[in-house]
This record gives structure tokens, sequence and C-alpha cells, in this order.
């Protein structure tokens, strides 16, 4: 009996013996204590519940903006919208009285927005894609947010209506994010340069581009269409020019499931009409213009500048990129 | 060993008492430093279990709180003035305050970094989970208004700790009990042994 007693004694005074000697890393392996985890750049920087929450913050600022006056208002837009996106929703509030109503834009969605895409790993600036439908029936509308550093919340920058017949490719799980494709790799042309070629493209006159890295579309169709009636319209009274350029740091390509990108971009379009010696526009007929310049009458010079949200589906490795979505507004205009 | 046994179990029974049937462990602090408090990913993730975070101001202002990605919680951070939770000390129940950087802490809660958050009028509390580190928890007066005099509290439950303790205390009670039973059979044997040598040096003689 007392060898069974010393045996068991021992036993257990060998196991606490050593627990004792391996002190406080034995104590930290009991509780469970560890070092703190190392980051996931893998895992989307944003959960879900944040990005809706951010997405409902946003969109539900635009909608105050946009459909109420004052001091609010403007705090509502600044709260909701940021870069080209708020100097369009400026100029859409601006126009409401002439064109149709803010509560009616198609940009504007009284439904939950849908995320389709958070931003993936711990860079800036990061993204996030949504897509609202003003009303049943209506083309849906894809929104880029951003936020360009830790401090800045995410506003939208960029928003578009789809084309019918369009349709967004999946992104990779909400819960692992979709990164930013910063230099174009692995894609059959790199986001930068789809947008140059874009623009230069419908500039008008027409210059001839060979071998476009997109396929032709109806957005693009119509401003060319449009700006050769123009420029037909005023032929006896003044030369007419179109020019199309890319907003500078508007680009954003976020990757998609299958590899490939959602591009979304800004053109600056810039209508301009040199008034011929002895000649005098009247400028009434266009009301946009009377108000965002303040002339009826121009005899020397006028332009008219319009923001073009545009958004493409760039293929991985080969193939023409599509456009999905296009929306533009006019911002600014001027004469003399 | 005996003395080993009752040691164990005084330490165990204690331990248990402590952490009670919850088995919670609580540790505080209390800055005096103006500015926020941080709370580093090393101690707010140590533990594969959720920390609750309670943030007290003496003064009944707004009390802030959230977490974030640690590399986004000090990127907003910057070099404003903070206190930083650098370290729990058990059973005393105490964390380490480091101060560093100067300057104002510009208004954080309208950052989009943050995952979770909490205000309150005197007092917040925010339960953390896991899982998502390395996370940085930050308390602050939810605008650009400085802080001070703030008692942070941090708690962790493991029901299990409180079993473990308790167990501790019983085998620590069992070693006391054979170390006691052995020493009383060796005095026993002891005893014999000096009665039979005795009894034969008698017959000797």
């Amino acid at each position: 009996m007392t060898r069974v007693v010393r045996a068991i004694a021992l036993t257990i005074v060998t196991i606490v013996g050593a627990t004792s000697v391996a002190g406080c890393g034995a104590a930290r392996a009991v509780l469970g204590v560890h070092e703190a985890p190392k980051a996931n750049p893998a895992l989307a920087s944003l959960t879900v519940d944040q990005a809706e929450r951010i997405l409902t913050r946003d969109f539900t600022a635009a909608q105050q903006g946009e459909t109420t006056t004052g001091t609010a208002a403007q705090k509502a837009l600044i709260t909701a919208y940021t870069g080209e996106g708020l100097r369009a929703a400026k100029a859409r509030v601006r126009l409401a009285a002439i064109q149709p109503s803010a509560a009616d834009s198609p940009l504007l969605a009284p439904q939950k927005p849908l995320l389709l895409a958070v931003p993936r790993g711990f860079g800036y600036p990061r993204v996030m894609v949504a897509q609202t439908v003003a009303a049943a029936g209506s083309l849906p509308v894809l929104h880029l947010l951003t936020s360009p550093d830790a401090a800045t919340p995410y506003r939208i920058a960029a928003s578009a209506m789809m084309l019918p017949s369009s349709s967004v490719k999946p992104f990779d799980a909400l819960r692992q994010g979709s990164p930013l494709v910063t230099d174009g790799k692995g894609l059959a042309v790199s986001d930068t340069a789809l947008l140059k070629a874009y623009a230069e493209t419908m500039a008008f006159p027409a210059r001839p581009v060979t071998a476009p890295p997109f396929a032709a579309d109806a957005f693009s169709s119509q401003v060319r269409a449009r700006a050769a009636a123009v420029a037909k319209s005023v032929a006896t009274q003044a030369k007419f020019s179109q020019a199309h350029k890319v907003v500078p740091n508007s680009v954003y390509a976020v990757r998609q499931a299958d590899g490939g990108a959602l591009v979304f971009g800004v053109i600056v379009r810039t209508d301009s009409f040199a008034v011929k010696s002895g000649q005098a526009i009247n400028t009434v007929a266009n009301k946009a213009f009377v108000l965002l310049s303040g002339k009826r009458k121009v005899t020397k010079s006028a332009s008219i500048t319009t923001l073009e949200f545009v958004v493409f589906s760039v293929p991985r490795a080969t193939g023409r990129a599509t456009l999905v979505a296009a929306s533009e507004q006019v911002v600014a205009g001027s004469g003399s | 060993m005996a003395v080993l046994g009752f040691a164990l179990a005084a330490l165990g029974a204690w331990t248990a008492l402590k952490l009670g049937p919850s088995g919670e462990a609580h540790f505080s602090a209390t800055s005096k430093a103006t500015g926020a408090i941080v709370v580093e990913p090393g101690v707010l993730n140590s533990l594969d279990v959720p920390v609750r975070i309670r943030a007290t101001r003496r003064d009944g202002g707004a009390v802030w709180l959230a977490t974030a990605p640690a590399a986004d919680a000090g990127a907003v951070l910057a070099r404003s003035a903070v206190s930083t939770v650098s370290g729990v000390h058990y059973p005393a129940g105490t964390l380490d305050l480091r101060v560093s950087g100067a300057g104002a802490l510009h208004d954080p809660s309208t950052a989009d970094i943050w995952r979770i958050s909490a205000k309150g009028a005197g007092s917040a509390e925010l339960l953390v989970d896991q899982g998502r580190g390395p996370e940085t928890a930050v308390v602050t007066s939810g605008d650009a208004t400085a802080l001070t005099n703030v008692t942070v509290t941090l708690t962790w439950a493991q029901r299990p700790w409180f079993f473990e303790a308790l167990a501790a205390a019983v085998i620590g009670a069992i070693i006391a009990a054979f170390a006691l039973i052995d020493v009383s059979n060796s005095l026993r044997r002891a005893r014999w042994t000096h009665a039979v040598r005795t009894r034969r040096s008698r017959v000797r003689t």
C-alpha cells in the first residue's frame, strides 16, 4: 500500500513540478494566452455589417442632399459624395428646376442598396461596389464608393446606370473581399489604357482609332451622333468640337471572381463652340447652359462641361472590354 | 509534499473563489493623462475568448469606444496623445498604461474603420469577439474633446478557468492527503521497528 501511495504521489508531484518548472509559459498555455494574430491580407477589410451600415448612411444622405435644400442638404451631399460624384450631384441639384426632379433621379434608390464588393486587404485606397434600383422595372445603377485613407469615410465617387442587356460578373465572396487591380496585370487591357482609348474614340471631329480594346456600345454611339447633330445645327454660326479626357485618379479596377475586373472611370467632356465672326448665338433654348453660365447670348465662344461616368467589364488575359454602365451629367458652362 | 499539496489546494481554492463560477478575470487601470486610451492587439487578442471593455469617466461626460484593425487604428491615432494598455497583471488585476504621443486627437468616430463601437454618458461597454485580429480598441470622448481621468476595465470570462482552479484545489488536497497518510504510515512503521528492535535487544541480554 505504501509503495502504491508513494508512486501516485510521485507522479502527481512530477506533473506539478514540471508545470512549476515551465512556470509562466505553462500557465499561459493552460489559459490559452498567445501572441496577437498577424493581419490577414487575404480577407476583407470591412465586415458585411460595416459595409451595409456605410451604404445606408451614404445613400440616405444622398437622398436627403438631392431632395432638400439649405445648409443641411449641402452637408448631406458632402457626407454622401466625393470627387466627381460630388460635382455631378451638386450640378444635378442646381439643375433640378430644369431637369427631371432630383427626387426621381435614377441615381437615388429608395430600396436597399445591394452590396456587390467590399475591399480586400489593408492598403489604401479602398473601394466598395454597390447596386441600386430606383424603381421596379428601371435599370440598375452601379456605384463606386471610395475611401482614400483610414481617417476618411467611404463616399460615392461614381454612379452609372447599367445599359440594357448588360450584366456584372460576380465578385469574390464578401467575407474575402475583392482586391483592386492597380497595375492592370492579368487583364486583357489595363484600366487606364482602356479609359484613355475610350475617351479618344469619342472625340469630335472623330479621330481614327485602330483596334480599340473595347466593343462598340450604344452610349458612345449616341454621344458621337449628338455631337455630329450639334455641329451640323450650329455650322453656319460656330465651329463645334468635342474633347473627352479621363479625370486623373478617377479610374478603379476591382477584380472579379473569374479573374477579370469591373473598371470604373470618369471622363470629362468639353463641348466647345467657336463663334464665327459677326455671329451671335441665342442660347435660351439650352436651359442648362443659361443656368450654369448666366449667358443668354454668346458672340465669341462657349463651352459646356459634362461628366461621363462609365463602367467596363474587362476580361482576364484576352478579349475586349464591354461597357456595362454609363451616365452623364452637365456640370458647368461658360460663354462670352 | 504535504506542504506542496496544501499550497496547491489553497491557491486553487483562492483562484476559484476569485474567478467565481462564471470564470471572470477583471483587470483595470485609471488613466490620469489627457488623451485617448488604446488597448493593443497584444492584450485584446491574446486569448481566443471575447473580452469585455468598460470605460468610465469620473466627470460623467461622453465616452465612445470602438475596435478597428490595428493598422487602421494606428493610422487614425497617428501621433496623438494616448495611454496604451500594454500588459495585464494577475492576480493583482491591474493593467499597465504607457503614455505616448502629444497633441489632440481629431474626432476618430467619423472614420469607417471601426468594426464595432459603443457610446454612452459617463460610461460605455463593448464586447469584443475574436477572429478578426489584430485589432486595437480605442476609448475617446467621441469628438475632439480631450479625455482624462478614465477608468478602463477589461474582463475575460471563461468558465473552464473556474473548473481548472477547482481541479487544482482538489489535486492539491489529494496530494496533501496522500502525503499525510504516507507520513502517518512511516511514523507507525518507525515506531513498530523501534519496538521490535528494543524487544530483541532485551531478549539477547
